[in-house]
């Protein structure tokens, strides 16, 4: 028992997802999901696959886009604009097909575009050329003609049936977790982290830094894209108002909060926020709905600040589900401490660059968590 | 060790999903109703929030009259209204929530954007929705969707028609190049003037306030056609009052409604401004007149509007076509599916069934959709030259 | 003429602008971290002129209000939402700022209702002098502007507070071991940028008297840019960058053809400018050490 589980370790994702897919799936054609699940599910899905890609760029490159959703409008509104094109003469699933093609070529030849400057510039600054970049996408496509992508009021798109697409979301969700899950776990992923943990450093052990730059962003917006196009076919409009910072902001959102350079942590996060969302739209409706926005702010600063404060670094180190868990089956959990990969805690580039800096090293030791290290 | 973390936190995850799809259960739709239900998705919170906070408060209004006179033979109504922030993508989740909690007849959505999903989706579902201002030309597309409002294009295209007629050579646009109303009417109102009306344009977009530079590029023009919304209206003649020739004309739509409530004291404003509405929010006489002292006893003047007005008349509408449905020897039980509420509604409103309200008089409906009343054209305010 | 009027208009944007992009280069420079909830202050800002002007019906005290109301706001959220993550990765700070942001705007929906507000700060009307007719209030917030960024270029350069201010933004453990009480100097930054950002709403509010809830979310980000383009972290940068992005704005919005595109010009000009210097106009090239 135990030695599957350890051979299924890597895999765990893949087969919660599958083993899930499979179930909604017969719930869905033995009509057992009411059509509020279903859309729940599509936006699970798409969210999962957005917060998935970001966290190539952030959690794993190191660098701050703001502009994702300024990929998915791209995909959205070209793969929108395919499937319209298209779904007359070649029917349903062609069309998608080359739908979600386009929609996540187009977008990643725009993640090339924008990885070019990345490479030259740093942290913020980077930041708010992506956040650009989002703000221009959609600004064009808001004052496009009706012809093209239908200007302000949004491109009219087909809608995928219902009760089929947030299958093909999943199991899209699933290639996009091969594809990303493997490029990081194989050399490539540890170069792309290791230029996260230090640039100067990585460049002298001779990693194409262009290169890996280049790539992360181009597969990170590809499957914005198809996240995008998938958008479109889960929607009868596509409105460019709706891939705005904000937007961006809440991917990041999911991205911080599932832990940076942590694909699993970026699905659940990206899930339960996706599930909390539409549930306080849907529960707290008339007079209430002014506290939407309020919750979701509260339990966001609640939760950054419990999990990130020094001041309850004691507490959450005595309470926390895994200790909670190791009681339960009665296993000391000192012994597992310090295996692990602090992954959650990666520091911005800058302080690892401090860090490693000669001039700043005899500061380190008056840091109170320095401490351990020198226990170890 | 990681991956304990993990194992437990994806379990929880399976569990919480799953346990969310039996705990619910099944649909409810309307085989359980004790009351009528009538939903309607707008912006409660966000940019837009005064106009859809303004249909809540005045469906409710109606709706509280309604059931205080005895309900329909002596079944009440519910309405609930859902927050869809002015954004296309949360009204798929506020239509199915509405729909599976037993939602029999709809307002559709207070504004156009999301109203174009809207409308599409309760085509699906054949769900009969009279929308008080979603004005899109698109909007009442499908066979089970009607206005209360002018549609964009027809406002446009009076507006157009009044202009040809006062003989005007030059006139100024100043409009919203990126929300569906202003261009709507925009579109149709140039493709109508006459070609030998010159027309000076100037746009924003967003949540702009700062329009120095539209009013200097419009500061020659004697009559501006604004088809915007009150709130950048205001800042716009706050902007201008100085700078814009003072027997100029600011000419609106019914998104110039509530205008006046903008501003302190409206003689500020040295121009005349007029508009073309169904609703004056200032009205002193008849039915509209009873309306304002209704809505501001209860809930202030604060959100009192033209939106409100229609979303009133809408209720109304509906109440009477169900009656009169009733009256012709139709049957209507509480529990109704949405899908035979919307056949036994689309025949009285295509069918010679006309109402009469706050915002019109012997209003009817045509086999389109779009609505059928006179358009008044209300001066807001004289030109202070005038007096 | 004609071009002079709108060039002047840009300026006075610029100004509003640039003030807010103080703020956020101030925040940036000592506490590390993009305050999004930066323009939020600026609609709280707002609201208490409203309140003051409704019931005083004096400006004077309105922006008095404010410009303490928004301080003790400024330092009331640093403690209470930046505080407890100082040491964190930047990027959890930076969702709480966000989170911040949402709560401010719903806050002021639960209190002030969804309507706008109409604030009729004063009526001031216009000056012409050769040929050029020039709103009052665009003078105003030019005049106030400049002397509120020269008062602070030499409070940050002369004053003991000022210069520890740059030394905690230079290095924050070297300031440490210097004596500087690192936490105060950023508690006062904060109090310092949320001020700017009620004159900010005050010069908003003069020249569109509208207040809804989300009035500063467009322009935070906005001079968030005009930070950037200047170069984040520096004072004179957040200036230059704001007058920049105004009279951009300004000009774009004049010529029809272009206008409906005036925010992708902004943003496209951010990147221009980034793609030839990296760190922003006037931004300090950082030497990585190894």
């Amino acid at each position: 028992m135990a030695g599957i589980y350890q051979k299924l370790k890597p895999y765990l994702n893949y087969v919660v997802i599958g083993v899930l897919t499979l179930v909604f799936a017969v719930l869905s054609l033995t009509g057992g999901l009411r059509s509020s699940d279903i859309y729940m599910l599509e936006k699970i899905a798409i969210s999962i696959m957005l917060a998935v890609s970001l966290s190539m760029v952030v959690g794993f490159l190191g660098e701050l886009s703001l502009g994702h959703a300024g990929f998915m409008c791209v995909g959205a509104y070209l793969g929108g604009k395919c499937s319209c094109i298209l779904e007359p003469t070649l029917g349903e699933i062609p069309a998608l097909i080359v739908s979600l093609l386009v929609g996540g070529a187009v977008a990643a030849l725009f993640g090339v575009i924008i990885g070019l400057p990345a490479l030259r510039l740093r942290g913020d600054y980077l930041a708010i050329v992506t956040l650009a970049f989002g703000e221009i996408v959609r600004s064009v496509f808001m004052n496009s003609s009706d012809e093209s992508f239908g200007g302000s009021l949004g491109l009219e798109t087909p809608r995928f049936d219902k009760y089929t697409l947030f299958i093909i979301a999943l199991v899209l969700v699933l290639a996009c977790l091969a594809v990303t899950q493997n490029l990081i776990r194989s050399k490539h992923g540890r170069a792309i982290t290791s230029i996260r943990d230090n640039e100067i450093a990585a460049r002298a052990t001779g990693i194409n830094v262009t290169k890996y730059k280049l790539i992360v962003f181009t597969v990170s917006s590809f499957f914005a894209g198809i996240a995008g196009v998938l958008y479109s076919y889960s929607n009868y409009t596509v409105q460019s108002t709706k891939f705005s910072y904000n937007y961006s902001i809440e991917i990041l959102v999911m991205v911080v909060l599932g832990g940076m350079g942590s694909i699993n942590g970026s699905i659940i996060a990206a899930t339960l926020i996706t599930f909390l969302d539409m549930k306080l739209q849907t529960i707290l409706t008339g007079n209430l709905a002014v506290l939407q926005d309020l919750f979701y702010a509260l339990i966001l600063i609640l939760i950054v600040i419990y999990n990130n404060a020094s001041a309850f670094k004691d507490f959450r180190e005595k309470y926390n589900l895994k200790a909670l868990w190791a009681k339960f089956k009665k296993h000391d959990p000192a012994h597992i401490k310090d295996d692990e990969a602090k992954w959650d805690r990666v520091p911005s580039k800058i302080k690892v660059d401090e860090v490693l800096s000669v001039d700043l090293q005899t500061t380190s030791p008056y840091t109170p968590d320095k401490g351990k290290k020198g226990d170890k | 060790m990681k991956s304990t973390l993990k194992k437990v936190l994806v379990s929880v995850l399976a569990l919480t999903m799953i346990l969310c799809l039996v705990s619910c259960g099944g649909a409810r739709y309307t085989a359980e109703n004790t009351e009528y239900v009538l939903g309607v998705s707008g912006p409660l919170t966000g940019a837009a929030a005064v106009y859809g906070v303004a249909v809540k408060n005045s469906a409710a209004m109606a709706i509280d009259e309604i059931n205080a006179n005895g309900g329909l033979n002596g079944i009440k109504f519910k309405f609930v209204a859902t927050d869809d922030a002015h954004d296309s993508t949360k009204v798929a989740a506020n239509y199915a929530s509405m729909l599976e909690g037993g939602m029999q007849v709809s307002l559709g959505t207070v504004t156009t954007a999301p109203g174009m999903e809207f409308s599409k989706l309760s085509q699906e579902d054949n769900v009969f929705f009279l929308t008080p201002s979603a004005s899109g030309d698109k909007i009442p597309e499908n066979a089970n969707g009607f206005q209360m409002c002018f549609a964009d294009g027809n406002q446009g295209k009076v507006a157009a028609d009044y202009v040809n007629s006062t003989g005007l050579k030059k006139i100024g646009v100043f409009y919203k190049s990126d929300d569906p109303y202003s261009n709507g009417i925009f579109q149709q109102f140039k493709d109508n003037l006459d070609d030998s009306v010159e027309t000076v344009e100037a746009v924003f977009t967003g949540d702009a306030q700062d329009f120095s530079t539209q009013i200097s590029a419009l500061k020659e023009c004697e009559f501006i056609f604004m088809p915007i919304y009150y709130q950048p209206a205001s800042v716009f003649m706050t902007q201008a009052k100085s700078i814009i020739a003072a027997d100029a004309v600011y000419y609106g739509c019914d998104g110039f409604d509530g205008l006046a409530g903008q501003f302190e004291d409206f003689s500020v404003i040295p121009q005349e401004v007029s508009m073309l509405s169904h609703f004056d929010s200032n009205a002193t006489t008849g039915a509209a007149a009873d309306f304002i002292k209704k809505y501001t006893e209860k809930y202030g003047a604060e959100t009192l509007n033209q939106f409100g007005a229609s979303a009133y008349d809408c209720v109304y509408a509906i109440y009477n076509a169900m009656k009169a449905a009733i009256d012709g020897g139709k049957e209507i039980p509480v529990t109704i599916s949405a899908s035979d509420l919307c056949e036994i509604l689309k025949k009285e409103f295509t069918g010679d069934f006309s109402y009469s309200g706050v915002t019109g008089t012997d209003i009817k409906w045509e086999d389109n959709g779009y609505v059928s009343k006179e358009a008044v054209k209300y001066t807001l305010k004289e030109a202070n030259s005038a007096k | 003429m004609n071009f002079i009027e709108t060039l002047i208009n840009g300026l006075s944007i610029g100004s509003t602008y640039a003030m807010i992009a103080l703020g956020y280069t101030m925040v940036y420079g000592i506490a590390k971290m993009l305050n999004f909830a930066h323009g939020d202050v600026i609609m709280v800002g707002g609201y208490m002129l409203y309140v003051t002007l409704t019931a005083t019906g004096n400006p004077i005290l309105g922006l008095l209000a404010a410009v303490v109301f928004c301080m003790l706001l400024g330092i009331t959220i640093e403690k209470v939402a930046y505080k407890p993550l100082r040491g964190a990765s930047p990027l959890a700070v930076l969702i709480t700022a966000i989170g911040v942001s949402y709560l401010l705007q719903s806050t002021a929906q639960i209190i002030f209702g969804s309507a706008p507000k109409m604030v009729n700060v004063a009526s001031l009307g216009n000056v012409s002098f050769v040929g050029l007719t020039i709103p009052v209030y665009v003078l105003v917030t030019l005049v106030c502007s400049l002397v509120i960024m020269t008062a602070l270029s030499l409070f940050v350069k002369f004053t003991r507070t000022g210069r520890a201010m740059i030394a905690v933004s230079e290095d924050k453990g070297a300031a440490q071991l210097m004596g500087i009480n690192v936490n105060r100097i950023i508690m006062i930054t904060f109090a310092i940028g949320s001020a700017l950002a009620a004159f900010a709403g005050l010069f908003m509010l003069m020249k569109s008297p509208s207040l809804t809830n989300t009035l500063g979310a467009m322009p935070g980000i906005k001079a968030f840019t005009a930070a950037v383009i200047g170069g984040i972290g520096s004072i004179p940068g957040a200036m230059l960058g704001g007058i920049l992005m105004g009279v951009v704005e300004a000009i774009s919005l004049k010529i029809p053809l272009i206008a409906p595109y005036t925010d992708a010009i902004e943003f496209l000009i951010l990147i221009l400018i980034l793609l030839v210097r990296p760190t922003g106009i006037m931004g300090k090239k950082r030497r990585e050490k190894v």
